[in-house]
């Protein structure tokens, strides 16, 4: 009896303290990564809680960011690996020898004056007071060193900038390309162009900027902890430590910040905003070229290899009904590949309309007809069906595909959606999809050619579709050559007008992105371009 | 005695009342496409999120498709799966079972340690990584569950089976030249089948939770298909600004799975032989 007794207390006790257990974890069993040269950092977990000034007066932050995540080719913050300069540029890492105004125009930062001294040499100067968070000086040399990396190690770079050689001398540094670049220096502001320190290593994809603020702590799709850059050139930071929290799912994320677990948000759902339209929150809106497109997969074994079915979803999907229902008018519709307000963008180019009757008729003279009465429409045996293949860390994504799946169904294609975080490695592979929708920044670098390099080429990286059309590589030619920014224009629209007459792209909208705060965060500023977040400006009270 | 009768009365009117509605339920799913007031599926954009009203009773999603045609359309989808997947795991796991209890020795022993094994993961996360492995879709979802269910019926099945082999009235049969099969289906089955049927109906419940669990974390139902646990994971985002679009097939889980764990708490009670069943 007694020893029954003695059991049932010891399989007490041990449930108490299973469940005491359970209660107290703190979850941080993800792997981390943190600089040694840095100040040992608290994890996110601990500082979960931080939020104005804590009791020891250090002032800290938490901004949560819906896409700073593996899936979206942000596993670290190493500029020179796949898109992570976006993170090590948003959240004030690292910078680019030039930025953009607000009108997308390339105005000097790292590099004070430029001069381009023949079509193939540009001769930059660099500012005199700037310093790496390693402590090394930046000067022409360290400049060179990045560079050289950036050029051996990155997807893009190289193709983009055609650099062929670099001299440093002091602050000068004289950049050669191997054919004239016209938009090198466009190109050297995107963020794979920021400057890091090479020599202080890349431990944990952790490396050393010039921004006001230093990454001490990685943790991929968890967090990035951030201490400020006391050095910096340009004026003191005012926040002492920022958390970027990596919040893919919408709805935790507007919880996350009603809740004041992050005091910022990145990200948002639209279908969120009505729950901080109040005093206590504050947007900072503005729009960007960010574009939610499809491109069409061009291999033989694709149904969109077929010219009238790329032309019927073009024509079959309701970009008006989706931009003011579906993105509560946070957006607009697009046209071609570059919205308003660039000198290349907005209505210079025509394209199909909704216009689901025309569509029909197109796939009909094309030989789709729907014969056995299923509602899809067959031709040789063969479904028209696709496969819509897209990602969910983009909130609005998956709203597209369910009505583009609709309004499809409706002139008889079959859509199958396959939204997965696990896009990148699907879109790879043909055999895996018809359409694949994405979200992009266009016009990045304010200069038209880095779309139309990155993703309509035949040698494009990101033209997984297998697109190809010798006009549009012939005017690319031309452009790559071309100085005069009036005559590149021209040639934009041109070339835009080529890939919407093949309808290789569906352009669906561009969107008006926002940034979510509470209301005593200030300097937390939407950019056009959409990658300066974190400035030494940004404060707490 | 009177008390008895009047409690057994009282169980008959539960059983009545809940075996009623579960049938309703299941007839009213069978029929959804008739009953659906609009097309579950028509998308229009120009009454998205409205308010329920007298034209849409429980208001319309973001897409204007009408939420009380959805919950209807979702009733097929949810119930019936739930349904085909405890009607499968109950046969598949009763047949081990009982095979178990017959045969006896090293297969009794295989069997109950692979049941074993099954019994020892942690089930939905059991569930979630077969459905992970198998992809999306309804059918994958059914297959995760079934794949850690069916040990649960083995193990009712086995021990009710290994009960009834003892009994004299069975070797009674064996002697009179009853042969195995007849044995197990004349004599066996009509004996356990009530442990069973109860078991199977406290299930109902339960599976059509992690059916609808699993929908909600993605691995079930694809869009555009109306299956409640995915409706209420694609209308998270709308809970604060546009309750009813989520609430409403909430509801519609909070209603079916109590009717059907009432129902089989009444079959329980009513085969109980304390309360003078069976």
């Amino acid at each position: 009896m007694r020893l029954k007794k003695a059991t049932a207390a010891a399989l007490s006790a041990a449930l108490l303290a299973g469940l005491l257990a359970g209660c107290g974890g703190t979850g941080d069993s993800k792997e981390t990564g943190s600089s040694s040269a840095a100040p040992a950092a608290e994890s996110a977990a601990e500082s979960s809680t931080a939020g104005e000034s804590s009791a020891s007066g250090t002032k800290t932050l938490v901004i949560g960011d819906t896409t700073f995540n593996a899936s979206n080719e942000e596993a670290d913050v190493n500029p020179h690996s796949a898109y992570a300069g976006w993170a090590c540029i948003r959240y004030g890492i690292g910078e680019t020898l030039v930025k953009y105004s607000d009108e997308m125009e390339i105005q000097p930062w790292l590099a004070e004056a430029w001069e381009n001294v023949d079509d193939t040499t540009w001769k930059i100067t660099l500012r005199d007071d700037v310093y790496f968070s390693s402590g090394r000086y930046m000067d022409g040399e360290a400049v060179k060193q990045c560079l050289e990396h950036l050029l051996e190690v990155h997807d893009r770079a190289a193709a983009d900038t055609k650099i062929e050689s670099m001299e440093a001398d002091g602050q000068v540094l004289t950049i050669k390309t191997s054919e004239p670049k016209p938009a090198l220096l466009n190109y050297l502001g995107d963020p794979y162009g920021c400057i890091i320190d090479v020599d202080a290593g890349f431990d944990n994809g952790i490396v050393a900027g010039t921004g006001p603020y230093v990454a001490v702590e990685v943790a991929t799709d968890d967090h990035l902890t951030l201490n400020k850059n006391d050095d910096y050139w340009g004026g003191e930071p005012k926040i002492d430590e920022i958390t970027i929290k990596t919040i893919t799912d919408g709805n935790t994320l507007a919880n996350a910040l009603l809740s004041g677990e992050v005091q910022a948000a990145y990200g948002m759902a639209y279908e969120s905003y009505p729950q901080f339209q109040n005093d206590n929150f504050q947007f900072s809106q503005i729009f960007t070229s960010r574009c939610f497109f499809g491109k069409m997969n061009f291999d033989e074994n694709s149904v969109c290899s077929d010219p009238a079915v790329r032309k019927a979803i073009a024509a079959g999907i309701d970009k008006e009904g989706f931009v003011s229902v579906l993105l509560d008018g946070n957006g607009f519709p697009a046209n071609g590949t570059f919205p308003e307000g660039f000198a290349f963008g907005g209505d210079q180019v025509t394209t199909e309309t909704y216009d689901p009757e025309a569509a029909m008729k197109i796939l009909e003279d094309a030989g789709w007809v729907d014969t056995d009465g299923d509602g899809i429409r067959e031709k040789d045996g063969k479904d028209l069906s696709i496969t819509w293949l897209t990602y969910p860390s983009r909130q609005e994504l998956p709203l597209l595909a369910e009505s583009a799946q609709a309004t499809l169904k409706e002139i008889g294609i079959n859509v199958d959606v396959n939204c997965t975080a696990d896009h990148n490695e699907l879109v790879k592979d043909s055999k895996n999809w018809d359409v694949y929708a994405m979200a992009n920044v266009q016009c990045p670098t304010g200069d038209p050619e880095y779309w139309f390099t990155v993703f309509a080429l035949e040698d494009s990286t990101k033209n997984q579709g297998k697109y190809c059309n010798e006009k549009l590589e012939s005017l690319e030619k031309e452009m790559s050559k071309e100085f005069d920014p009036a005559k590149r224009a021209e040639l934009a629209i041109e070339m835009q007008q080529t890939i919407l007459d093949d309808n290789a792209f569906v352009y669906c909208s561009f969107l008006k992105m926002s940034m979510i705060s509470q209301s005593n965060v200030s300097n937390y500023t939407s950019h056009p371009c959409d990658y300066y977040q974190i400035t030494a400006d940004l404060d707490i009270q | 005695m009177r008390k008895q009768k009047v409690k057994k009365n009282h169980l008959k009117v539960r059983l009545i009342i809940f075996a009623t509605l579960a049938a309703a339920l299941i007839i009213c799913a069978f029929f959804s496409e008739h009953l659906c007031p609009y097309d579950p599926y028509a998308q229009d954009l120009s009454i998205a999120k409205a308010v329920p009203s007298p034209e849409h009773l429980l208001g319309t999603d973001r897409y204007g498709r009408d939420m009380l045609s959805r919950v209807i359309a979702g009733s097929k989808t949810s119930i019936y799966s739930t349904l085909l997947l405890v009607g499968f795991i109950n046969l598949f796991g009763s047949a081990i079972g009982i095979l178990c209890a017959w045969v006896g020795s090293w297969l009794d022993s295989l069997l109950m340690r692979i049941s074993d094994l099954f019994l020892a993961f942690p089930g939905l996360v059991f569930a979630l990584a077969v459905a992970a492995i198998l992809g999306g879709g309804v059918q994958n979802a059914i297959i995760a569950l079934a794949a850690i269910s069916w040990p649960k019926y083995a193990r009712v099945a086995r021990s009710q089976t290994l009960a009834q082999k003892e009994t004299v009235y069975l070797r009674a049969a064996r002697l009179s030249g009853c042969s195995t099969f007849a044995l197990i289906t004349r004599h066996i089955i009509p004996n356990i089948v009530g442990p069973i049927l109860v078991t199977a109906m406290l299930d109902i419940g339960t599976m059509m939770m992690e059916l609808a669990g699993l929908s909600f974390l993605g691995l079930g139902a694809k869009p555009p298909a109306a299956e409640w646990g995915s409706m209420m994971s694609d209308t998270r985002n709308l809970l604060a600004t546009h309750p009813w679009v989520t609430l409403a097939p909430g509801f519609a889980i909070l209603i079916s799975v109590m009717i059907f764990n009432l129902l089989g708490d009444t079959v329980r009670d009513w085969l109980d032989p304390e309360n003078g069943g069976r």
